[in-house]
């Protein structure tokens, strides 16, 4: 036990690499693809198990606020440690990944029919690295995790996706590869910085723990236009990641052509990386700049917002659907974030798990009725209804989950991001109208349209009579199936029903980076916060 | 303030009946079990919610009661953010105490009708699954404690009267007509979001009732504008998009103009009759479309000082119910004449609001209540005699085949025409009065903008009067037109229509079981599970209206003021702050609605009520009372006369297509969205433009590829050329900055 929790990050980074050496074993061996995804299934629990332990018994914070620290050097030469820990901002998202990994492998139980050892190495080692995205501290670390992400996608679009899948995961790798190489030279930038410092030790370092209290105590002061530079660097990455409008369009073509697991995993864990990085390291590393471009982010959040779901609404496509409204949801957590308000961060927070949970099950659910049908097109469709009455509900109830309503997750979390962009002062100009006002009005529309384009290809696909033949032999949810579903619209209701474990997990470190990047600028904006 | 727990059954005893058909009832498929259940679970909140209501057997005095304390119960705290609470807790207080009263009545007695009307449909189970989730939200919008966990409720009904009128999931009309709702419903929910963050920012409290939870002392929304807000907002344009109170008010009354189909969202609701018509009378009559008027009255507090919100919601409401009443005067099909009477009546509730009479709205929302949810029940018992013919043209004569359903629907229509006694006959006539009697309420100087409202008002009590004999003519009286066929191929629009719903009529799949009559039809009476519910609600539109008689009248006939009602709800109407000094401008004229606010003041409580009872206001709205029965008679007479002989006289074509006000927003906004959304954002701006710009730099970079293979000679003289290149450049990097680091 005492072993467990004192390397917990280290496990749950390592042990789906073992997983994936476990599978290349049995391969060599005994050549019997039909026991690999029982393999990789035990190996995913056993890590989601194991990451429960990240609830159970905290012990105490570090001086930095981390929790499970671990702090050992690693390339001593330019001063980089394996440095991990996790905080009220990690910590469900960490349980989000290991999570959704065993769901995402039972929903492929049958769909795998080439190269099924390569496609579930893949996938552990996809695991690995998304969560040492998410405990790295180390920035290098993190960028190696953060690129490490991009390869086993890339794959599992590129080999064992749609028809365009080439296409599509080559623009996918390109897109987001772009940003992160900018990034890196961001991430080389600090280094630097921190080796100049007058009297300083002369090393660099990565260690964003050791750079953020440098930060603090103002030893470490960045030239305004260098950091300006920085923290845009480090935010086009994450904002393709997101995807933030415009950035978004690598999106839709990677979502439609992945498999459905890569979908599930790409929806529910990978786009989360970007909002995570923006509020992490963008935020707290450079609280002035992210004060300064707010207004764009604001600007550029809501026009994802309503772009999304406008164009969600003509998709002939149910998958490139929901594609459209993940570019929807997630302005909505940016928005949130850049609201700088405890409501609106929180919310951002507690979206970003809605988001990996509803999305995460209507691909699911898209990818069902694709293993039947081999279609995604809305009009192929009509009246499944009728034939599937049990798909049909939990569609609903998914889809209910995702326009919001309330008791279902979505609505606190866009609620609260609604809030705080009501009473944000990020965007007050003395003596002019109210524009955060306008912003909240503006991205409720949001809501509207939400229900206006998922209404209507349920319509289209649910109800109605059964006008193509080929859907009238259609079966039901398997056991498997359902097995797979339950959990999720399990945890819509209670996210939504009772959300105050979640939220009273992620407050403390939330308010700690809001407190950051609201006091810098000293009087003026202590006041405003004051007000609120 | 006091707790009891029992509150929480009213709500959770129907959600556990829409669990357990949805679990058990869907796998044994036996009506009795599921009609059993539905019934049984609405029983134990009717039962419960009387019980605290009238303090049967509860430790504490009635919600209602002389002196009670508003009853709460905290279940759990929801959502807890930096000084944001909302709780999951209920509270019973006079508003929502009568409120759950006549909605679990009415609610038990539609679910008993709807065990005989549903007989023999294949989703029995699902009907009453979904009908008691939608009493589960229902409740939950009235009791809730909260602007929040109301609007949890205003979603779910939302929900739940989707998922009902398309519980035909087969016709196209039905799901067009659900997904219709949920859209216009949730344009409304935008107003009602904006508005709590509004009052959340203003008062930093969402609750209506100051309460201690957890150790925590909550103060409520209206106890801190009563505090803090001294004055009222000006009657100015500006003070709309002012952030104000009237902008909380504007804002909420967008959530009330589509939860209750008023101008400019209505369409919905007359199209929502495609679902079956237990459903129309319970969501789309009775209950989920007054919930508007609730959440504008529940805000009295806020209103009182919005004169400019005010105003508008007196005009909307006079305008929808005009609006309303011209076009139901048109239709053929039984349920479009009640719906647009519907959407005519909530506007007389609004009207009512809008001029400060928060109490007669609710009195008004409580008898509609009552004969709306008859007369709907009603037409339920003439469509399912008829085997679903819902046209009157078909019908004519059934009352010799039908007399309970005769009768007791006579009432209703007695009751909406406004005839004395009868329980709209109080309610309406209130409201004319009240408006009437709202003098100065606009502050534009001697603008009589109440007498308009008031011609408005009494002209389309006229026209309800009238559209509503025609109804009871056309399917009761004349000769019987079963066999006739429809007089109308020749005129295309009512045609294009009606094609649409006997194709859906004609189809052998359909689960509503539409045929031909055939020859040797005859019409029969219900059964008794719907003839009995038509008898108790017949009673209540009869008598139903005594609670709330205006002293005016009571005093005609001797007795004091025995405006039950009107006391009951006293303390739920926010008063003025007595002490303070300066009258508000904007209340000033509500001198004469002052019985209202009988301890409310601008002068002192005493002298108000004596203001109030003194003999030419009485004489004033006696002689109005008279004015509008006679007017109503009138309207029956013309009804009568220009009907009975020929009950298919051919009415104005704009009516009969509803000012074509569905062809409007299609063409001017549905249609122009969706190509903006398809040929300019998608296919032009994401595949277009941004995809050009990456695939354009693709194919850039590919070129480039091209032009660097001419480089890749294949002598090893050319690449050492080009490694020495490139080593003298990044030396020379490197000296440069080097250099320019030491100097």
């Amino acid at each position: 036990m005492d072993f467990i929790t004192e390397n917990l990050l280290t496990i749950l980074i390592l042990l789906p690499v073992f997983g994936a050496l476990a599978l290349l074993g049995h391969q060599m061996f005994w050549k019997q693809e039909g026991q690999l995804k029982w393999v990789t299934l035990l190996f995913t629990v056993v890590n989601f198990l194991i990451s429960l332990f990240l609830l159970a018994d905290k012990g105490s914070a570090s001086a930095s606020g981390f929790f499970f620290e671990k702090n050992i050097p690693w390339i001593k030469a330019i001063n980089t440690n394996y440095h991990v820990g996790v905080d009220g901002l990690s910590l469900w998202l960490v349980i989000l990944t290991t999570f959704i990994m065993p769901i995402a492998i039972v929903s492929t139980w049958h769909a795998v029919e080439k190269k099924a050892t390569a496609f579930y190495i893949f996938l552990l080692l996809l695991e690995s690295a998304m969560i040492g995205v998410f405990v790295s501290l180390d920035l290098l670390v993190f960028y190696l995790f953060f690129e490490a992400s991009l390869i086993p996608m890339f794959f599992l679009i590129g080999i064992w996706g749609g028809e365009n899948r080439i296409y599509a995961a080559v623009k996918f790798f390109i897109f987001t590869a772009l940003g992160s190489l900018l990034m890196l030279v961001a991430i080389i930038s600090l280094y630097y910085a921190y080796a100049n410092i007058p009297g300083g030790l002369a090393a660099g370092t990565f260690d964003y723990v050791v750079l953020l209290n440098a930060m603090k105590m103002g030893t470490l002061n960045i030239a305004p236009t260098a950091a300006t530079l920085m923290f845009l660097a480090f935010a086009l990455a994450f904002a393709i990641k997101v995807p933030l409008f415009p950035f978004h369009t690598w999106l839709p073509d990677a979502h439609t052509e992945a498999p459905t697991a890569g979908s599930v995993i790409l929806a529910a864990v990978l786009l989360k990386m970007g909002t995570y990085g923006l509020m992490r390291f963008c935020f707290t590393l450079f609280p002035d700049q992210a004060r300064e471009w707010a207004p764009l982010f604001i600007i550029l959040a809501i026009i994802g917002i309503i772009y999304g779901a406008l164009v969600a609404m003509v998709q002939p496509d149910v998958k490139r659907l929901v594609a459209y409204s993940s570019v929807a949801h997630m302005g909505f957590v940016i928005l949130g974030m850049f609201s700088f308000t405890e409501w609106g961060m929180q919310g951002a927070v507690y979206q970003m798990l809605n988001h990996g949970v509803s999305t995460g099950a209507l691909f699911l659910l898209v990818g069902f009725i694709y293993e039947r049908r081999h279609t995604r097109q809305i009009s192929d469709f009509g009246g499944l209804a009728n034939v599937m009455p049990i798909y049909a509900t939990i569609f609903v109830i998914t889809a209910m989950s995702s326009v919001g309503l309330p008791f279902l997750n979505g609505f606190v979390g866009e609620f609260l991001i609604m809030v705080g962009m009501w009473k944000s002062t990020i965007l007050t100009i003395t003596g002019s109208t109210n524009w955060n006002y306008v912003a909240t009005m503006l991205a409720g529309t949001g809501v509207i349209f939400a229900a206006v384009y998922l209404l209507w290809m349920i319509q289209r696909v649910f109800f109605g009579k059964v006008t193509n033949g080929k859907n009238r032999s259609l079966k039901d949810l398997s056991y498997r199936e359902i097995g797979l579903i339950a959990p999720l619209v399990f945890l819509m209701v209670f996210m939504g029903v009772y959300p105050k474990p979640f939220l009273d997990a992620t407050e403390k470190s939330v308010v700690e980076i809001q407190k950051r990047v609201m006091h810098r600028a000293g009087g003026e904006v202590a006041e405003a916060e004051k007000e609120n | 303030m006091i707790e009891n727990n029992l509150l929480s059954i009213i709500i959770f005893a129907p959600l556990f009946g829409a669990v357990i058909n949805w679990l058990i009832g869907g796998r044994l498929k036996n009506e009795q079990f599921s009609g059993l259940v539905a019934c049984g679970t609405i029983a134990i909140s009717t039962i419960v919610a009387f019980m605290i209501a009238f303090g049967i057997g509860t430790p504490h005095v009635g919600a209602l009661r002389e002196g009670s304390p508003i009853v709460l119960d905290h279940i759990w705290t929801w959502i807890n953010v930096g000084g944001f609470r909302a709780d999951f807790a209920l509270g019973m207080d006079r508003l929502s105490g009568i409120y759950a009263c006549f909605i679990t009545f009415v609610g038990l007695l539609i679910h008993i009708f709807a065990t005989g009307y549903m007989h023999g449909d294949k989703g029995f189970y699902r009907f009453f699954a979904y009908l008691n989730l939608f009493m589960f939200s229902m409740l939950t919008l009235v009791l809730a404690d909260n602007y929040l966990l109301m609007f949890v409720g205003w979603e779910g009904v939302g929900l739940c009267s989707y998922l009902l009128i398309g519980y035909y999931i087969k016709k196209n009309e039905a799901r067009e007509a659900a997904k219709k709702a949920f859209v216009m419903n949730r344009i409304g929910d935008w107003g009602v979001l904006m508005g709590i963050f509004l009052i959340f920012t203003l008062t930093g409290s969402i609750s209506f009732f100051d309460k201690t939870v957890d150790g925590e002392q909550v103060q409520s929304a209206f106890s801190f504008i009563g505090t803090h807000f001294t004055t009222a907002d000006p009657f100015t344009w500006g003070a709309i998009v002012a952030g104000g109170l009237t902008s909380i008010g504007v804002l909420m009354f967008i959530g009330a103009t589509g939860k209750s189909a008023q101008i400019p969202l209505l369409t919905w609701l007359p199209d929502a009759m495609a679902g079956p018509t237990p459903v129309s009378a319970l969501i789309h009559a009775a209950t989920m479309v007054t919930a508007g008027v609730y959440l504008v009255v529940r805000s009295n507090a806020i209103y009182q000082k919005a004169p400019t919100a005010m105003w508008i919601i007196a005009v909307i409401g006079a305008a929808t119910a005009l609006f309303a009443a011209t076009i139901a005067i048109a239709q053929n099909d039984i349920k479009k004449v009640l719906a647009y009477s519907t959407v005519s009546q909530l506007g007389f509730m609004f009207l009512a609001a809008g001029v400060g009479a928060f109490v007669v709205a609710i009195f008004h929302v409580m008898t509609h209540a009552f004969f709306k949810a008859l007369l709907f029940l009603g037409s339920g018992s003439v469509i399912h005699g008829m085997h679903h013919e819902q046209d009157m043209r078909k019908m004519g004569g059934l009352k010799k085949h039908m007399p309970i359903t005769f009768i007791t629907m006579a009432m209703g229509w007695l009751a909406i025409c406004g005839i004395p006694i009868w329980a709209g006959f109080f309610s309406k006539d209130e409201i004319l009065y009240k408006t009437f009697a709202a003098d100065s309420y606009f502050p534009v100087a001697d603008f009589p903008g109440n007498k308009i409202l008031w011609v408005v008002a009494t002209l389309t009590a006229v026209l309800t009067a009238i559209y509503m004999t025609r109804m009871m003519v056309m399917t009761f009286w004349g000769k019987e037109r079963f066999h006739e066929a429809l007089p109308d191929a020749d005129h295309g629009h009512a045609a294009a229509h009606h094609d649409e719903h006997s194709a859906a009529a004609h189809d052998e799949d359909d689960e509503e079981h539409h045929h031909a009559l055939p020859h040797d039809f005859k019409p029969h009476e219900s059964p008794w599970s719907m003839t009995v519910p038509l008898i108790v609600l017949a009673f209540l539109s009869t008598v139903g209206g005594l609670v709330g008689i205006p002293y005016a009248m009571s005093s005609l006939v001797g007795s004091g003021d025995i405006n039950v009602f009107e006391h009951t709800l006293d303390p739920v109407i926010a008063k003025a702050d007595s002490g303070h000094e300066k009258p508000v401008p904007a209340m000033d004229g509500k001198k004469d609605v002052k019985h209202f606010y009988a301890s409310s003041a601008i002068t002192t409580a005493g002298a108000e009520s004596h203001d109030s009872h003194s003999p030419e206001v009485i004489f004033k709205e006696r002689m109005l009372a008279l004015l509008s029965v006679v007017l109503a008679g009138i309207g029956i007479a013309i009804g009568w006369f220009a009907f009975i002989g020929n009950p298919l006289r051919k009415m104005p074509l704009i009516l009969e297509q509803k000012w074509r006000l569905d062809e409007f927003y299609n063409g001017y906004i549905v249609d122009p969205l969706t190509k903006l959304s398809r040929e300019g954002l998608w296919k032009g701006f994401d595949l277009g433009f941004i995809d050009g710009i990456v695939n354009g730099i693709g194919h850039f970079v590919s070129e480039l590829g091209n032009l660097a293979r001419q480089v890749q000679v294949g002598f090893v003289r050319s690449y050492a050329a080009i490694i020495m290149l490139g080593a003298i450049a990044v030396l020379g990097y490197f000296i440069y900055f080097g250099l320019k680091l030491i100097g």
